[in-house]
């Protein structure tokens, strides 16, 4: 559990990370370091294109499965590593 | 004409149905039945017939005293019994319909009732009035029967009725209304079971063919009977036989009927069949027809409903933007986590426990290692840098943008040259460097690649002087991620020595201050070691200065390649370890103190005189000959490099004295067999060559203690050197008498070790503040046809004086 922890507190100091979250199956934030409106917004968003992209690359081969989802944006970088209850988001700022 | 039974009163209408039989010269009597006063109380239903006559609306409130069922006899002419039989047998099952309407009262329409589904009762539901009817079709009229009027009537407890006097012949069953009951909400949600199934084939028509094979045996009749046919439609035309006579039907005129029924609501469902969901489904019966009921939250026993269902459950959280997740038993779950609210707190912390989620975290450490790193690790690796598009205007050379990010780190010192000019000298870029706040403060003494897995590094922390001495750290680190050791093996000892295993490239043997060797185990993540020589008898008294696996051909014995440990420690022996129930341990070489040299026969009976403490020379570092297992090198404290064979373990084969202090490393070349490259800390890199029992090459750089050297494993002219304020990098090609490229230590930090990466053109140089620094070797001199012996031995040839 502590191995957990100190990795999350590392995460959540790194250069450039503008937030981290870790959302349930629901959508509802478990662990954040935005503010609750925006993580709703982003979990839900994410979720529903995780879900869309996991579809598609199952559909391609049934045997695959996805494992991780990274949007580079002009802006920032959204990563995603989905699971079944919960989605682990990164959005981090990689220029600076 | 046809008898009537008994009843005055309907006999008059019966007439009427009656006649309607013959279907002409109908009229007549009907309107004679309405002349007679034709007051009809059900009867006068009745009166919708073919004929156009509309009877008079009766409200009537006295009941009909109906008798019994009488059985009615059509004649015809000849005194034919052509009673039409009934289409329907009326069966005392039916008696619950006619219960229901006998208890009819009250609003039109709002109760549906029963009716009966015969042609012959067409005209009940104009009597109750109170049932819906459908359409007519007056044809049916004729096949009404009195006995079944009879039988409805009968029933009839109030016979007031309203509306429309239409005999419905094609009646419906509708369902009467269950009584009232409470629905609640759990009713409401229940799943209800639809049994979709096949019912019978039910024939309306049948038409058999009329066409028969000529060979059949009824052909012959058949063809007779065709002709006889023919010969008939010929002799019609003009025959007495045949007339012609037009004739009137009588239309009844239609009339449109509107019904209202309840509101039919209608849901459209659909189901995307994607190619994983058919896959799931598929295995998802597999399982459980296998296992247990893991996936089978609806009853299992519908196995064949079963993938429907589940699709038709995925599809609900696909389609409508829930976020629920697109598995059954996960919709189970959420169910309940909507309604407690401690279920969910638990499940959160669930999360956290599940390996899969540390898992996660991990890789996304290393994602954004990357992100952060990117320019770095592709420079180690070699590969082109991703250029971010900047918002300024584009720069026109790549080696402006190289030089920008360089510059963006804010790391201290780089000799970089940042003029464009056309010929760049060698120089070490600093690329990134391993360190964190354990490692902080702590001097890194030894570092050692995995042999298996090229990015992960094992670096020992520990002190070298006897005063100095704190805590100790072994790490091992990844290149993915250079802000936190993958592994942390704390130890109350500084730690000496460092080297991973060859043939299991799991373990690590980690030596100590103290003498201890350890091994550990580093794919797991806890931070004991595997095996330790705390306790073993033969361990050493003295700090471990160097560790390395050895594997060695072992041809005698039968096995193919035995690896053992070698260690060398303080304590003068040189020890080889092996693991079989713990760690066993076998001298290979008791370092023994060797006096300066038989030419000075003066100083050997000073030697004589001296009391030395003790018989035996601490051992600082050795070197085993790459091509020959059994020959290695030792470097002792007194300066003193000896070589030594593992077959004898009393005697040296050789010493090589140059050094005036304790050598720190020697090293063989890993191209040229032959030369070998020690420093020590007279401040002094020499080379040497087997034959030879003096230095070859000797290098005084600084006046500080050399503590580390290493040849490169690109080419064999260079080799780097750590000495306490700067790293060098030597060139032999190039330069004898000078470094090739200098880096000089931040004030107060020495370089303590050196080593290369062996498949890129990076150095990692650790130093007393437990920094690991990777820089990239750039603009190397290409190194021409290395790795033959003739020419090296050449250029050292022509060195030789």
């Amino acid at each position: 559990m502590t191995e957990v922890e100190e990795t999350l507190k590392r995460i959540q100091s790194h250069k450039g990370v503008i937030g981290t979250m870790v959302v349930n199956a629901e959508g509802i934030p478990i662990r954040t370091t935005l503010d609750n409106s925006t993580t709703v917004q982003y979990a839900g968003l994410l979720h529903q294109l995780t879900i869309k992209a996991k579809s598609t690359i199952r559909d391609i081969d049934p045997q695959n499965d996805l494992t991780f989802l990274r949007i580079r944006s002009k802006k920032h970088e959204i990563m995603v590593a989905p699971d079944k209850e919960y989605l682990l988001i990164v959005i981090q700022n990689p220029c600076e | 004409m046809p008898t009537s039974p008994s009843g005055s009163r309907k006999s008059v209408s019966h007439l009427a149905v009656l006649q309607s039989k013959k279907s002409i010269s109908f009229t007549e009597k009907a309107k004679e039945a309405l002349k007679k006063g034709f007051s009809g109380v059900n009867q006068s239903r009745m009166g919708v017939s073919r004929n156009l006559v509309i009877l008079p609306e009766m409200k009537t409130t006295e009941k009909v005293n109906v008798p019994g069922p009488k059985t009615v006899q059509v004649l015809d002419e000849n005194g034919v019994d052509v009673t039409p039989r009934p289409l329907y047998s009326s069966d005392p099952g039916a008696a619950k319909p006619s219960k229901l309407l006998s208890s009819q009262e009250g609003s039109l329409g709002s109760d549906i009732m029963a009716s009966y589904s015969m042609y012959q009762n067409t005209l009940n539901p104009s009597v109750m009035g109170q049932f819906t009817r459908s359409a007519l079709g007056s044809s049916t009229i004729s096949k009404s029967s009195i006995s079944a009027t009879e039988s409805m009537a009968e029933d009839l407890e109030e016979p007031s009725y309203k509306g429309e006097k239409l005999a419905s012949f094609t009646d419906m069953q509708v369902m009467r209304a269950a009584p009232e009951t409470v629905i609640t909400k759990e009713d409401l949600e229940k799943n209800i079971e639809i049994l979709l199934t096949e019912t019978d084939t039910l024939r309306f028509f049948d038409l058999p063919t009329v066409m028969i094979s000529v060979e059949s045996e009824e052909a012959e009749k058949v063809i007779q009977r065709n002709n006889k046919y023919e010969t008939l439609c010929r002799n019609r035309l003009g025959n007495d036989l045949y007339v012609e006579r037009m004739m009137q039907t009588f239309n009844g005129a239609p009339k449109n009927k509107d019904v209202q029924c309840d509101r039919i609501i209608m849901e459209d469902q659909g189901v995307m069949a994607t190619t994983w969901d058919l896959y799931d489904s598929f295995d998802a019966l597999k399982l459980s027809s296998s296992a247990g009921k893991r996936y089978a939250v609806e009853s299992s026993s519908k196995a064949n409903v079963l993938p429907k269902e589940r699709l038709e459950q995925k599809l609900p959280a696909a389609l409508t933007d829930k976020t629920s997740e697109t598995s059954s038993l996960m919709d189970l779950e959420n169910v309940i986590l909507s309604k407690v609210h401690e279920d969910e707190e638990d499940h959160a912390e669930a999360i956290f426990k599940s390996d899969k989620f540390l898992q996660d975290l991990f890789f996304m450490e290393r994602v954004l290692m990357e992100n952060i790193f990117q320019p770095k690790l592709a420079a180690y690796r070699q590969l082109p840098i991703l250029k971010e598009p900047e918002p300024e205007e584009p720069k026109e050379f790549s080696e402006c943008v190289k030089v920008e990010e360089v510059e963006e780190v804010k790391e201290e010192e780089e000799e970089i040259e940042i003029s464009e000019e056309q010929t760049i000298p060698a120089n070490l870029e600093r690329l990134w460097s391993f360190t964190c706040d354990l490692t902080k403060g702590l001097n890194v003494s030894s570092l050692a690649w995995n042999k298996l897995n090229p990015d992960l590094l094992a670096v020992g922390y520990g002190h070298f002087g006897f005063k100095e001495q704190k805590r100790g750290l072994a790490c091992c680190w990844s290149i993915k991620n250079p802000m936190w050791p993958e592994r942390v093996y704390p130890s109350p000892y500084g730690v000496t020595a460092v080297d991973f295993s060859i043939g299991t490239p799991n373990l690590l043997a980690v030596g100590y201050y103290n003498g201890t060797i350890a091994i550990y185990n580093v794919q797991s993540s806890g931070n004991v070691p595997v095996l330790d020589s705390s306790e073993s008898p033969q361990k050493h008294v003295g700090p471990v200065w160097q560790l390395q696996w050895i594997e060695q051909d072992r041809g005698t014995t039968g096995d193919d390649k035995r690896e053992f440990l070698v260690s060398i420690s303080a304590d003068g022996r040189v020890s080889k370890w092996v693991i079989r129930k713990g760690l066993d341990a076998h001298d290979l070489m008791r370092l023994k103190r060797t006096t300066v040299g038989s030419n000075k026969k003066g100083g050997e009976k000073d030697k004589k005189g001296e009391a030395l403490i003790s018989r035996q020379a601490p051992g600082m570092c050795f070197a085993f000959h790459p091509k020959d297992t059994n020959i290695y090198l030792t470097g002792t404290e007194e300066g003193h490099i000896h070589k030594c064979s593992c077959s004898y373990n009393e005697q040296y084969l050789e010493t090589y004295r140059g050094h005036k202090g304790p050598v720190y490393k020697v090293t063989w070349n890993p191209f040229c067999p032959d030369v070998f490259l020690s420093c020590s800390a007279d401040w002094g890199v020499m080379i040497w060559q087997q034959e030879n029992f003096r230095p070859f090459l000797s290098f005084y750089p600084t006046t500080h203690v050399v503590y580390d050297v290493a040849w490169s494993p690109k080419s064999c002219y260079v080799f780097a050197a750590a000495n306490e304020s700067r790293v060098e990098i030597w060139d032999l090609h190039a330069s004898t008498l000078d470094p090739l490229i200098v880096n000089v230590a931040n004030p107060g930090i020495k370089f303590t070790t050196v080593l290369f990466a062996k498949h890129t053109d990076c150095l990692l140089v650790g130093d007393s503040d437990g920094q690991v620094a990777v820089y990239e070797l750039r603009n190397m001199p290409t190194a021409s046809d290395c790795g033959r012996e003739d020419v090296i031995n050449a250029l050292l040839g022509c060195k030789f004086n």
